[in-house]
């Protein structure tokens, strides 16, 4: 098991990274009814984590043994039959989906498969817990008809059922359902908290790290703490004992954007263009979320890029990204972005050195 | 074809006959192969009256018109006894009256009829067994003149001609009546096959034919029966093998090849693997006669002469956009003419049977009235093959120079963003030929564009790619909406054709000189397949991983746990490379069928 999850806190008690917001929820859940939730904040600062652990609280430790379940749901679309495909993850008490997974029809997925969920209330012996909890992921991908949808399964189904919703930002959420929700931002973990966390899990594996290791491991992830965990163990296996300036894996995915970059920074034509677009694929098809691939492409160009550029190269690149966002194939907004950058620099060279 | 069909209608067919003889100089020593041209006439008639009452059932206009023509014919065919030989000749459709009788009457191109001519000349002169082959394969597209070719020259070669036409189709009902008087349904394919097998065995031997004409004869194969699924279509192919092999008589087969915008139709690629198995068959060493869509020109020259005949004066703006929509289809040019000339007027008055056709004559304005209103009416669609229509708009055309006139300064165009006119229909029109769905042409555009810019042209580049992102925008727009949004959802898409089709052409301003490309399929789609169940792969092996106590969503997995499993090797060694070639994909792909058409060459767009 990947040190992820074996060291991943269990209950709300044991959480490191955010007591303050942890001890909350707990005073939450166990003194009064439970709001909706919406967990929002940066990847790999511990929304899942929280929210497990949340659940745990609420139902005690059944809630811990889950199914993974493959599901083929028939849903009814006016005149048409769909099939809708779905992993859900699921205990007696909660369910755990990721209806962005349905990609544009996840707003039948909302409407259908949430509603039959809440329908079916969970009988308990003391009629107390008579509410079952659902946890959607990645909200902000829902497509605005599903978000509706789902706003008004809020608010028909709230005394059978709760939500938990879990995304990466808000503000990709309308307003009508973080206004039914209570918000909690998950911040991301300081570098300290990470090389706590490092510590930890190095005593309890029972390994030397030298100083200041970790702390180069805690400033390279990004702080995100899972991927924190992640190359710790990585470094664990390409080389123990550690030494303090030992190399730290980086992420694959990454060093092909940035030989991207540099490849459009070589060459600016039609050619090239299209060089680029195989490799965006490349990285599309290991599934690669595009809106990442933009920015982490716009970190890489900005790197090299000459001061008085940056200003118009941010610009595009936000204007391409929430294109993406509107449009359906993210392919033809990061060519063009890419395009439009090929222009500008070309541009700027002839303008520069003629 | 039952015998009391034939019967029945011989008696009017005769008539016609000899109608038309008298009509034409028709010379008495070819009169021995009047008689057998009568045949295919007559078969191809008696589908008419045999089965008028449950065809006229499909309501479709045109038949009606036909029908009634035909009825109408009958009907003066009946009570022709009474008028005697002063009946006028107009009452006939004019496909059938004009039909050529001599070989310069044919509008087809003079040097395929020699080649043809010559060929059965030489088979029919000379010893058996001189020649390998008896099969002639003449393909080409409908109406434009295969089987009366075959006519004429049969007659010009004194050849006795016998036919195999399908016979007519069996209703259900039909069915449903002929199984309780226990006749067994036949399939149109048993009967060719029968047809094959006796023709192998006992040569041409029907019935009507005197034994004289024996020496010289001729077999027309004209419509293949149709083939559904694979049996079948073997089947076919060994008649066709039968017959190549056997066959001492010189035979020609006709193949109606369909417009290329049909190539989804398997009908099509049938043919053409019947087409391969009869040539594989030995079925002629010179390669087949391909007959072409017949020239506007001759087209009209045709239709002038029909009216100059029936003595109707129809302008020649009218023959001419007559002859333009037939696109090359004789056939068609000549029906649309008769319907062109069939007024409600003059329609009553060949009701009442009053044999003056200079009585409308005298109003040449009237036709011009209906004309306007008329001339939307006929003529067939032209359909263009998508990939032509992609050619076109990728390979960019424009005139050399601006040839038209800025009328006012009203449309000033700074001159960055001016651009040559085109040269080629509205794209959008191009795009409704080609029945284009907006989100293929889009994907097939992406993929393909930057094939055709320019190496300097990073500019274009962008430009285009910010067109097709507009469309995009708009084919997303109301992406997975109910269905009552269906009339707003085809604006969009048309829109979104039109902006992605237009950008294409506006942003392409240094286009490379025209030479040879292929047209890719998108890759897009395959990439979308396989990043879908790359990630079901990817989350799957991620609870596997975890013993399902804890799930993170595909983006954690894609860009954090991956490249540590990687790293790790854990268990999934290479994942990244297994999964890319996925066998699912290849499936889909085959699925999409658009290969076979991937290396449609720049030379075919050039043609047209």
């Amino acid at each position: 098991m990947l040190w992820v999850d074996k060291y991943r806190p269990r209950t709300l008690d044991q959480i490191m990274v955010h007591q303050d917001v942890a001890q909350n929820l707990k005073k939450l859940v166990t003194e009064q009814d439970c709001p909706h939730l919406l967990f929002y904040g940066p990847s790999g600062s511990g929304k899942k984590t929280l929210i497990m652990a949340i659940i745990c609280q609420m139902f005690g430790p059944s809630a811990e043994k889950v199914k993974v379940e493959n599901r083929t749901w028939k849903v009814e679309a006016g005149s048409r039959n769909i099939d809708l495909e779905l992993t859900t993850l699921s205990s007696t008490n909660h369910v755990e989906l990721n209806p962005s997974d349905a990609g544009f029809q996840d707003r039948y997925i909302v409407q259908e498969i949430i509603k039959e969920m809440a329908k079916n209330r969970p009988i308990d012996t003391k009629g107390k817990k008579g509410f079952k909890v659902l946890v959607l992921n990645e909200v902000d991908k829902l497509s605005r008809e599903a978000q509706h949808s789902l706003r008004r399964t809020m608010e028909k189904y709230s005394t059978y059922c709760r939500l938990i919703l879990c995304c990466n930002s808000s503000s990709k959420v309308t307003e009508a359902i973080r206004s039914r929700c209570l918000n909690v931002r998950i911040k991301a973990p300081t570098e300290e908290q990470i090389v706590k966390v490092l510590e930890f899990i190095g005593k309890k594996e029972g390994l030397q790290i030298p100083s200041g290791f970790a702390a180069r491991i805690a400033e390279k992830s990004n702080r995100s703490l899972r991927r924190a965990i992640l190359s710790f163990e990585t470094c664990r296996v390409q080389q123990y004992p550690f030494t303090s300036n030992q190399s730290i894996p980086p992420m694959d995915w990454e060093e092909y954007i940035s030989e991207i970059a540099s490849d459009i920074m070589k060459e600016q034509s039609p050619k090239r263009l299209y060089q680029v677009r195989l490799k965006l694929y490349e990285l599309l098809v290991n599934c690669i979320p595009p809106e990442i691939i933009l920015k982490r492409l716009l970190y890489e160009l900005l790197k090299k890029l000459d001061i008085e550029l940056k200003h118009e190269v941010c610009h595009w690149a936000a204007y391409y990204e929430h294109r993406m966002r509107l449009g359906q194939k993210a392919i033809f907004h990061l060519e063009a972005f890419v395009a439009k950058f090929m222009s500008i620099y070309k541009a700027f060279l002839i303008a520069t050195f003629g | 074809m039952g015998k009391r069909n034939t019967l029945v209608v011989l008696s009017s067919d005769d008539e016609g006959e000899r109608s038309l003889s008298s009509n034409h100089r028709y010379s008495k020593s070819k009169s021995s192969s009047t008689v057998p041209r009568a045949n295919p006439k007559r078969s191809k008639k008696a589908r008419g009256p045999g089965s008028t009452s449950s065809l006229s059932k499909e309501s479709c206009n045109w038949d009606e018109i036909r029908f009634f023509c035909e009825d109408l014919d009958e009907g003066l065919s009946g009570c022709k006894l009474a008028t005697g030989s002063g009946r006028s000749n107009k009452k006939e459709l004019w496909v059938d009256k004009y039909k050529p009788r001599f070989l310069d009457e044919l509008a087809v191109n003079k040097k395929k009829v020699e080649e043809v001519k010559l060929w059965f000349e030489e088979r029919l002169k000379s010893s058996k067994d001189k020649f390998s082959s008896h099969v002639l394969v003449v393909t080409g597209p409908a109406g434009v003149g295969k089987s009366a070719t075959i006519h004429v020259i049969a007659s010009r070669l004194g050849a006795t001609l016998s036919e195999w036409n399908t016979p007519t189709p069996i209703l259900w009902q039909e069915h449903l009546h002929n199984s309780t008087t226990g006749i067994h349904y036949r399939s149109k394919l048993d009967e060719f096959e029968n047809f094959v097998e006796r023709v192998s065995k006992y040569g041409m031997i029907p019935a009507f034919i005197d034994k004289d004409a024996k020496s010289s004869m001729i077999l027309l194969i004209d419509d293949l029966p149709v083939t559904n699924g694979r049996v079948a279509l073997g089947r076919l192919k060994n008649c066709l093998y039968i017959l190549v092999r056997s066959t001492q008589i010189p035979t020609a087969i006709l193949f109606t090849n369909y417009g290329e915008a049909d190539s989804a139709d398997h009908t099509n690629l049938y043919l053409e693997e019947l087409q391969l198995s009869l040539e594989s068959a030995g079925a002629c060493k010179n390669p087949q006669v391909a007959f072409n869509p017949i020239t506007h020109n001759s087209i009209k020259k045709i239709l002038s002469k029909i009216c100059r005949q029936e003595q109707h004066n129809v302008p020649a703006e009218q023959i001419d956009l007559i002859a333009k929509s037939s696109g090359g289809d004789i056939r068609q040019a000549i029906t649309s003419l008769q319907f062109f000339c069939l007024k409600p007027s003059l329609m009553r008055s060949l009701s009442l049977s009053s044999p003056f056709p200079t009585l409308f004559n005298g109003k040449p304005d009237e036709v011009n009235i209906v004309d306007s209103g008329i001339s939307l009416h006929f003529g067939r669609d032209e359909t263009l093959s998508l990939f032509h229509a992609l050619g076109k708009f990728l390979h960019n055309k424009r005139e050399i120079e601006n040839t038209m006139e800025l009328d006012g300064d009203e449309f000033f165009v700074r001159k960055e963003l001016s651009r040559l006119p085109l040269k080629m229909e509205a794209p959008e029109k191009i795009l409704c030929q080609a029945h284009g769905q907006a989100r293929p042409i889009a994907d097939f555009l992406h993929e393909n564009v930057q094939d055709f810019l320019s190496d300097e042209a990073i500019n274009d580049a962008w430009t285009v790619a910010s067109y097709l992102g507009d469309a995009d925008l708009l084919l997303a727009t109301f992406r997975g909406m109910l269905a009552r949004h269906n009339e707003v959802e085809n604006v969009l898409q048309s829109a979104a054709a039109s902006v992605a089709v237009r950008g294409v052409l506006f942003g392409n301003f240094h286009p490379l000189p025209p030479r040879w490309h292929a047209i890719r399929r998108p890759k897009l789609w395959q990439i979308e397949q396989s990043s879908l169940s790359n990630k079901k792969e990817m989350v799957k092996r991620r609870y596997d991983l975890s013993k399902g106590l804890s799930s993170s969503d595909a983006t954690a997995i894609a860009i954090d746990y991956t490249p540590l499993i990687k790293w790790l090797g854990f268990g999934a060694a290479g994942g990244r490379e297994t999964c890319e070639g996925n066998g699912k994909e290849e499936e889909i792909i085959d699925m999409m069928n658009l290969d076979e058409q991937e290396s449609f060459s720049d030379d075919e767009i050039e043609d047209w």
